[in-house]
């Protein structure tokens, strides 16, 4: 079984799995963690949309 | 005035939940009576690497060479191991890869990578918990 994930399907799945790893162990009540981990999935989604475009526009 | 440095708790405090949550991600926590913490971080860790390995991800393996070639496999290899048994038991069972050159099976290696990277935070938090470090 060979799974084909697209760049932005492989880089998603990263994000959400990373970020709740980093929200249990990030912060001290459950409210925090949940924030937190939120947060943090949000920076992936910024910084691979944000780097992408980057990219675009760098290639020329 | 500087900070004092504090007293390493004993072993026998954090050595089982430290063991367990690297040998089985999650299972540190597991150990602590964490259920819910325990079962997100296997769910999240677990998962990243079954899905390296079905993106046909390759394990690194020591090399040395030059100090680049040296901190990739080197540092890719403790990665690895740092996924514990999922580790071995697809090494035993022969998930190891041979290098594909495609973007997902890199993509897969670094979740494989990233996998171990994460449960090494798991076994730290589990550890602040044993230690009293952390509520």
């Amino acid at each position: 079984m060979f799974l084909s994930l697209s760049h932005l399907q492989a880089a998603l799945l990263f994000a959400f799995f990373a970020s709740i790893v980093l929200g249990v162990v990030g912060r001290n009540t459950d409210k925090e963690r949940i924030r937190y981990g939120v947060t943090v999935f949000g920076y992936f989604v910024a910084a691979i949309f944000g780097l992408g475009w980057l990219m675009y526009f760098g290639h020329g | 005035m500087p900070k004092q440095k504090k007293a390493m708790p004993p072993v026998q405090q954090w050595a089982a939940p430290v063991l367990l949550g690297w040998l089985v991600p999650g299972a540190g926590h597991f150990y602590l009576k964490r259920w819910n913490h325990g079962g997100l971080l296997l769910f999240a860790i677990a998962s990243m690497f079954i899905f390296g390995l079905l993106m046909r991800g390759r394990m690194f393996e020591p090399q040395t060479g030059d100090l680049f070639t040296t901190v990739i496999h080197c540092g890719g290899y403790l990665a690895d191991v740092a996924n514990g048994a999922l580790y071995f038991l697809a090494t035993w069972l022969g998930y190891q890869q041979q290098q594909m050159a495609t973007a997902v099976a890199d993509y897969g290696t670094k979740f494989l990578a990233c996998a171990g990277l994460l449960n090494i935070l798991a076994v730290i938090d589990a550890y602040e918990i044993a230690a009293g470090q952390k509520p």
